[in-house]
């Protein structure tokens, strides 16, 4: 493991935060939480982030999480042995196999949907669309739930360098606050960089002059418009001032190395160095794992990204003591039919497939559910989109149960009739 | 002088069978096959018989796809993404060894022409030679990349040796071929067929293709190259079957063959003994057999086959083809005589 301290030590962070909880009082949110005799579990909750591997296009079960060599569905590649008793994956992730201890595996879900739009927006949302209202997805949520109005980092990143299957994340009805930073050409954010032409001390200047006039303009009146529009200016500064978080050139080259050099290893260290910085949550999208033809050249490919880049992201976490705050979630569309094709690949298929779940809130080294012998069910334990979203609440601490409301009506962040896999949480 | 006309190719029969039926090798002046199946089994399967199908010749052997399949006289030689050779004896269907040939998945398995060693190729980027007698390792042949140019494992799939045992070919994923010098394991040339391998940099970002196929010309001037042209969507297999053609010891490509009517991987590749006429078999979630002549590359004769082929192999006479693939096995008969001369296997 690589021993590279960053200038974003985090607890350090955390613990001035605590120490000076009446600088964070500014924000009328946390106020209301400071009234709460629950303060610390509150901030403690508040101090929580997601990292979502997306696998865009529906990774294989079979040749990830749930694997069943010598089936007829089962494909070429062998099971190993994880570090956790009984649990066994695919000889595809070796290193992950290493790394089970902080890990839960859901290997029954049964989303229903096997095409691509309609999967992106359940298991983006956790419920199915419904007509004249857009619902927020993950993200959003998150982002609203864990993020602080204070911050100076996005609150919502969403990474798809890719362009198969690229879709832009929704806030929906949260509105254009919790909507994500979406990078699809370059890791680092177009436009964050101050004007060649305007000087530093001419942009700081100008940011004075602006607050005097509307600090002079709103003493006399109230107004939620101007609130709002300094909101804005404060959130451009701060994002501005984290653009350096993108470049993973701060890293050193040991570290760099340790995670792997392809696009998505290095979107992985990415992602450490957000939520080090104080992101709720990011998501790293790889595509294309849509293999209806040679599905197990390109899962030899694949995997052997997300292998390397995902189990060096689990154990940077950890040794920055990050891991026990940050939820690391492996998800995409659908899974991929048992049955092979004649172009020895693997179609679209939601109805017996899995999931990881790693680190924070996730009892580790747990399997939750089980498919028939050939993968074509769900054996036990079904789980459905929403259970997966009331799990990750339950995880980060957030209250699963809680509404929200869009206009009068209230809306459930969790879909109706959904509730948490106990089982795999702490 | 051959005048075995391929416009005479005739599917005579086939039949289906569970699985995918990856590879075989056929018994001198026989028609019944040992076939590598998904299974994990190696069956036999005689096509002579009034119902034939496939019935394994044990219930032991490999823990993965059998892919590699290679005969001499009584020893049959089986190889698997196990990573395993398996030594059979033919008579009586016992295991005679298991040797631990490779450190990723055995893709593929010939005989020299002698029939004193095969001929291993395998994802760990080596093609091992393997005395048929006591299955010891005589040379390994290393020189192929082990990554692709883009940082993902590459993949080492065919592999084919001279009629005179002197060269033997491999051909890797991101579409090099390598000539080795068989008695020394000397590396002799070095081919190019890029085309072959498809890097998706934008909108997938992973890979698709490589050489699935090589044969020599039965005087050893002549290699046949196989596999996919460009693919556009590599979710699937939808490129043009592609195969190139070189006058190796010169490095000149005579021919660039594609095919976008049936589209796929040419996983077979088969010269025919003067060396008028290229066979090739392969398929995407179809198949198709191919004829190509070779004094200008143009397609002589092509029939769409019943399943994806992955195995293929003529008789003697060049009278009946066997062809095994996704879920079935399909026997073609073609019309004409031919002078009885050696062939070189191909894989």
């Amino acid at each position: 493991m690589v021993n590279d301290q960053s200038q974003f030590n985090r607890r350090r962070f955390l613990g001035t935060m605590a120490a000076s909880a009446g600088a964070v009082a500014a924000d009328m949110t946390v106020l209301n939480v400071l009234k709460d005799p629950l303060f610390a579990a509150e901030l403690k909750r508040q101090q929580k982030s997601v990292i979502l591997l997306w696998l865009a296009g529906g990774a294989s079960q079979f040749e990830t999480w749930d694997p069943k060599p010598g089936r007829e569905t089962g494909g070429p590649f062998g099971k190993i042995s994880t570090n956790q008793t009984g649990i066994e994956i695919s000889e595809l992730m070796p290193k992950m196999a290493q790394q089970m201890e902080q890990t839960a595996l859901i290997r029954s879900l049964n989303t229903k949907i096997a095409d691509h739009g309609g999967g992106f927006n359940l298991m983006g949302t956790g419920r199915r669309p419904e007509a004249g209202i857009e619902f927020p997805d993950l993200g959003a949520i998150i982002a609203r739930e864990l993020g602080r109005k204070d911050s100076k980092v996005p609150d919502y990143v969403s990474i798809y360098s890719s362009t198969e299957g690229r879709r832009n994340g929704t806030s929906g009805f949260l509105g254009g606050r919790y909507a994500p930073m979406f990078l699809t050409q370059d890791v680092i954010p177009p436009n964050l960089s101050r004007l060649e032409q305007v000087s530093d001390f001419d942009h700081v200047e100008r940011a004075e002059l602006r607050q005097l006039l509307t600090d002079r303009f709103q003493s006399k009146r109230q107004s939620l418009v101007v609130s709002s529009q300094t909101s804005a200016y404060q959130r451009v500064r701060g994002l501005m001032s984290s653009e350096r978080l993108f470049d993973v050139e701060e890293e050193s080259s040991s570290m760099r190395a340790f995670y792997g050099q392809t696009q998505f290893q290095q979107q992985c260290l990415i992602a450490r160095r957000l939520v080090e910085a104080g992101t709720p949550f990011v998501k790293v999208a790889r595509a294309w794992w849509d293999s209806h033809g040679q599905n197990f050249e390109t899962h030899r490919e694949l995997c052997a990204d997300l292998d390397q880049g995902m189990s060096a992201l689990l154990a940077d976490l950890e040794q920055r003591g990050l891991l026990e705050n940050t939820l690391v979630i492996t998800l995409g569309e659908f899974g991929r039919t048992p049955r092979i094709n004649p172009s020895l690949g693997r179609d679209h298929f939601a109805s017996a497939w899995s999931c990881s779940l790693s680190g924070c809130g996730i009892k580790g080294g747990t399997v939750y559910g089980k498919t028939d012998p050939d993968g074509n069910t769900v054996a036990e334990g079904e789980v459905g989109a929403g259970h997966l979203f009331a799990t990750i609440f339950s995880a980060l601490g957030i209250d699963w149960q809680k509404e929200y409301h869009h206009g009068s009506r209230p809306i459930p962040i969790t879909d109706f009739g959904c509730e948490p896999v106990k089982e795999v949480l702490a | 002088m051959a005048i075995i006309d391929p416009n005479t190719l005739n599917k005579k029969q086939e039949y289906g069978t569970s699985g995918v039926n990856f590879c075989m090798a056929r018994p001198a002046e026989s028609s019944n096959l040992f076939v590598g199946n998904s299974d994990f089994k190696v069956h036999q399967f005689d096509a002579a018989a009034e119902k034939p199908e496939l019935k394994p010749i044990a219930e032991e052997g490999h823990s993965s796809y059998v892919t590699g399949a290679a005969i001499s006289r009584s020893v049959l030689v089986t190889g698997s993404y196990d990573k395993q050779l398996i030594w059979w004896n033919t008579d009586d269907h016992s295991i005679v060894r298991k040797v631990p040939a490779h450190e990723l998945w055995i893709r593929n398995l010939i005989s020299s022409p002698t029939g004193d060693y095969v001929i291993s190729v395998a994802d760990d980027m080596q093609a091992h030679l393997w005395s048929i007698a006591d299955g010891k390792k005589i040379r390994t042949l290393a020189g192929h990349d082990t990554q692709t140019p883009h940082g993902y494992p590459s993949m080492l799939y065919a592999v084919a040796i001279s009629a005179d045992g002197q060269f033997i070919a491999t051909g890797d994923k991101v579409g090099r071929v390598i000539v080795w010098e068989a008695a020394t394991g000397k590396q002799i040339e070095q081919l190019e067929t890029p085309v072959m391998y498809t890097w998706d940099p934008k909108a997938r970002r992973h890979s698709i293709g490589g050489i699935r196929s090589l044969a020599f010309s039965t005087d050893g001037k002549m290699l046949a190259v196989g596999g996919i042209g460009k693919i556009g969507n590599i979710d699937h297999l939808g490129g043009p079957h592609r195969i190139e053609v070189f006058d190796w010891q010169n490095k000149e490509r005579k021919f660039e063959i594609e095919n976008d009517t049936y589209k796929g991987l040419v996983e077979q590749l088969h010269f025919s003994p003067d060396g008028t006429w290229l066979a090739a078999a392969g398929g995407d979630h179809g198949g198709f057999v191919s004829f190509y002549g070779m004094e200008d590359g143009k397609e002589l004769k092509t029939e769409k086959a019943p399943m994806h082929i992955h195995g293929m192999e003529f008789s003697e006479d060049y009278r009946t083809l066997y062809t095994v693939g996704h879920g079935k096995i399909a026997i073609w008969e073609l019309q004409g005589e031919l002078e009885p001369l050696v062939a070189p296997r191909a894989s």
